[in-house]
């Protein structure tokens, strides 16, 4: 539905139509928030080549289904947790099917004082105003577009909040599954992390779905870490084959901050996971780190915006991904240095593996430095496995698959052995054999 | 039968012709040696006889075992007992030496219609091996090559070699860039490995490897073709008036 200035903007009528009978509807800060996402998504429409970090992933499939928004819907089977030893872990899990909160699936008993896990959708009804401070506050919706189509949208999704001086006993696990039926869905899930000043916690998300079916999950996190405070952040972005997964982090660190980020992405048909972190508050430390594995027409796009605010802060990037068949890898990511922000450290690495000649890496990497005592460094690799090390695997007698897989895994392990939580980078290493037993043909007899 | 024959061999890199029609017979149980200048396409030699890509064989055959070996894939070749000790090792990041090695014992050991190794039996196996090479359990664990010296990659190559067995090993210059202790535990690993049933082919610069491991025939290499072969006594020649006659020989 094109409007007047020729760009597409689906989706809008259907949360324009909404936005009186949706919970929190009489919520004055709340409607506003709304109409705002509304309004900047109706002026801005579904990006597309024209918006300059959205070159290379094209949405138009989004503009020619008609998706009908997820509302929990009937019970549906839920497919089991893929990640076995996540699954096995003590955790307090929240689980949402098809965008809503499944109370008979969570684990939430027994939480320590001074931490809170609930639904967005039961904040809403039971207790507005500890949102209001926070909740839409750390995004500028004018750089995220879906950001602002999600806010216009918004009724479920996870709170997480921690108090200041509490390190959460256990990891919190985000599950969201989708199950889609006959008509293609959309999610516009909304989570949103508070850690209070030296409050710690691990927050680990499963996004998982069925095998069947489109849908289009356009998530938004709002992330704020308090000074001193500890956040260790594991994603695993498995979507079904049929999904369209957009994805937007926006982080706030205050002083003396950490924030530990882990992404694998190998789900969905478009997957787009852009991270924007603004270190606010001087001594920050933000590592944004992942992995990606995409094969057949899969399109896989990490895009990440650091802007150092303030003195003495850190910054580490390091994305690796293996991109098989007539996959299509993107890394777009930018550092800005902002005057203040002296005695910068800041480093970004992109590197990417190319197993067929039909698939494709885009690389975007970008400093901005308006400071001049700053450490910045980019780079960028892409490339074929290493021919010397096959033949030299080979050489001793090791089947060419098994060479090749061999030296995938010694890539993306790199990556994966600087992960804290056991449980998670055995849950990701597992994935990662799968991925490569799916996709590569190993032949070990001859 | 011979283990190894080479007949006429002709190979190219990149259009350019390296190899111009070397003829060499080895039989189990003997160990020759090829000695010449740098660039007269002993490693070229080495490389096409492991199978690795790039190297267009042009004429002639390479018999082995009764097999022709230039059908088979390099890591046909190596399962069926090839094995090449290399100029220059190769360093993989990432992949633990160990790992590797117990996946080539075991991919050769089930060619061979042996059982695998389980992780513990292949420890203990290597352990015993490794030590009389002087390479430590630090060594062991480390990714393969990775960060070794000139001479640890040679040991390392020789341990590969003592675990995997081969019938036919291949050394190219395994010799150079070690020191006199090293070279005597390199040569003394590779004289642990002489046997009836095992062909050896010693690809060296220096005669200086030869005063070690003594071999049965001495070849001279020029320009892509064997010039002359002997016995152990045509490397004292060699080192004695150098490879100029030889060369010109070949011309
Ligand atoms: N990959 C290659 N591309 C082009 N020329 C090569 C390549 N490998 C070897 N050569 C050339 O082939 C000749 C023989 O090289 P090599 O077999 O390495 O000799 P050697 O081991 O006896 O020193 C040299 O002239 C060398 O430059
Ligand atoms: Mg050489």
């Amino acid at each position: 539905m094109p409007d007047g200035s020729g760009h597409m903007q689906p989706f809008l009528d259907q949360a324009l139509a909404d936005s009186a009978s949706v919970p929190g509807a009489k919520v004055d800060w709340l409607a506003d928030l709304r109409g705002r996402g509304a309004s900047i998504y109706g002026d801005r429409g579904l990006p597309g080549r024209r918006d300059e970090y959205w070159r290379y992933t094209n949405l138009n499939a989004l503009g020619k289904n008609d998706f009908e928004l997820a509302n929990g819907g009937p019970a549906v089977d839920v497919p089991a947790l893929p990640h076995r030893a996540v699954a096995e872990l003590a955790s307090y899990r929240i689980v949402f099917v098809n965008g809503r909160l499944r109370p008979d699936l969570c684990v939430l008993d027994d939480m320590p004082d001074g931490v809170l896990i609930a639904g967005l959708g039961d904040m809403i009804a039971a207790a507005p105003d500890r949102l209001e401070p926070v909740l839409g506050q750390g995004l500028d919706l004018h750089e995220m577009p879906l950001a602002a189509l999600n806010t216009a949208f918004m009724r479920d999704g996870m709170v997480l909040f921690v108090d200041a001086g509490v390190d959460v006993d256990k990891p919190v696990h985000l599950v969201s599954i989708t199950v889609p039926g006959e008509t293609p869905l959309m999610l516009q899930p909304r989570h949103l992390v508070v850690l209070g000043d030296a409050a710690k916690a691990t927050l680990i998300e499963s996004h998982i779905g069925s095998d069947e079916g489109a849908y289009f999950n356009n998530l938004v996190s709002e992330i704020s870490i308090g000074e001193g405070a500890e956040l260790n952040h594991y994603t695993f972005q498995e979507e079904g084959p049929a999904a369209v997964h957009i994805a937007a982090t926006a982080l706030n660190l205050a002083a003396a901050a950490t924030y530990d980020g882990f992404l694998l992405q190998s789900g969905g048909l478009i997957g787009r996971v852009e991270t924007r972190a603004i270190l606010n508050g001087s001594d920050a430390d933000c590592r944004l780190d992942g992995i990606y594995l995409g094969t057949g027409e899969q399109v896989l796009d990490t895009t990440t915006y650091v802007e150092h605010v303030a003195a003495g802060c850190r910054s580490r990037q390091v994305y690796k991904g293996v991109l098989d068949g007539k996959a299509r890898g993107v890394f777009q990511g930018k550092i800005h240095v902002r005057p203040d922000a002296q005695q910068t450290d800041g480093h970004q690495l992109s590197r990417a593996l190319l197993l067929s000649p039909r698939a494709e890496i885009d690389t975007r990497p970008e400093l901005e430095i308006y400071a001049d005592d700053v450490k910045c460094s980019h780079g960028a690799t892409a490339g074929e496995l290493d021919a010397e090390a096959l033949f030299y695997l080979m050489s001793r007698g090791i089947p060419a698959e098994a060479a090749r897989r061999i030296l995938i895994e010694a890539f993306v392990g790199e990556a994966l052995s600087e992960i804290r939580l056991s449980q998670v980078a055995e849950d990701f290493s597992a994935h990662v054999r799968n991925w490569l037993s799916a996709n590569i043909t190993v032949n070990t007899a001859d | 039968m011979a283990l190894l024959e080479i007949r006429n061999l002709h190979a190219t890199v990149d259009d350019k012709p390296i190899l111009n029609g070397v003829d060499l017979t080895i039989d189990a149980g003997e160990v020759h040696a090829i000695m010449g200048p740098n660039g007269s396409g002993k490693s070229t030699l080495s490389y096409v006889l492991s199978g690795r890509d790039g190297y267009e064989v042009t004429d002639g055959e390479v018999i082995y075992d009764g097999k022709d070996l230039l059908e088979m894939a390099a890591d046909e070749r190596a399962r069926e007992g090839v094995f090449l000790a290399f100029q220059y090792p190769v360093e993989i990041p990432g992949v633990a030496g160990l790992t590797f090695l117990k996946t080539a014992a075991n991919a050769l050991r089930t060619h061979r219609g042996e059982g695998e190794l389980d992780a513990m039996d292949f420890l203990k196996f290597v352990r015993g091996k490794a030590e009389a090479l002087d390479i430590n359990d630090e060594m062991l664990k480390r990714a393969v090559n990775e960060g070794f010296s000139g001479g640890e990659k040679k040991r390392m190559e020789i341990l590969q070699m003592a675990v995997l067995e081969p019938k036919l090993a291949i050394l190219d210059e395994t010799d150079s860039g070690l020191d006199i202790d090293a070279l005597k535990v390199v040569s003394d690993g590779v004289n642990a490995l002489r046997g009836p049933e095992r062909g050896m082919l010693l690809i060296t610069h220096y005669q200086r490897l030869l005063d070690y491991i003594v071999p049965d025939r001495v070849h001279v290499l020029a320009h892509g073709r064997i010039v002359k072969s002997g016995d152990k006594d045509l490397a004292l020649e060699l080192e004695a008036k150098g490879y100029g006659e030889f060369m010109e020989a070949a011309e």
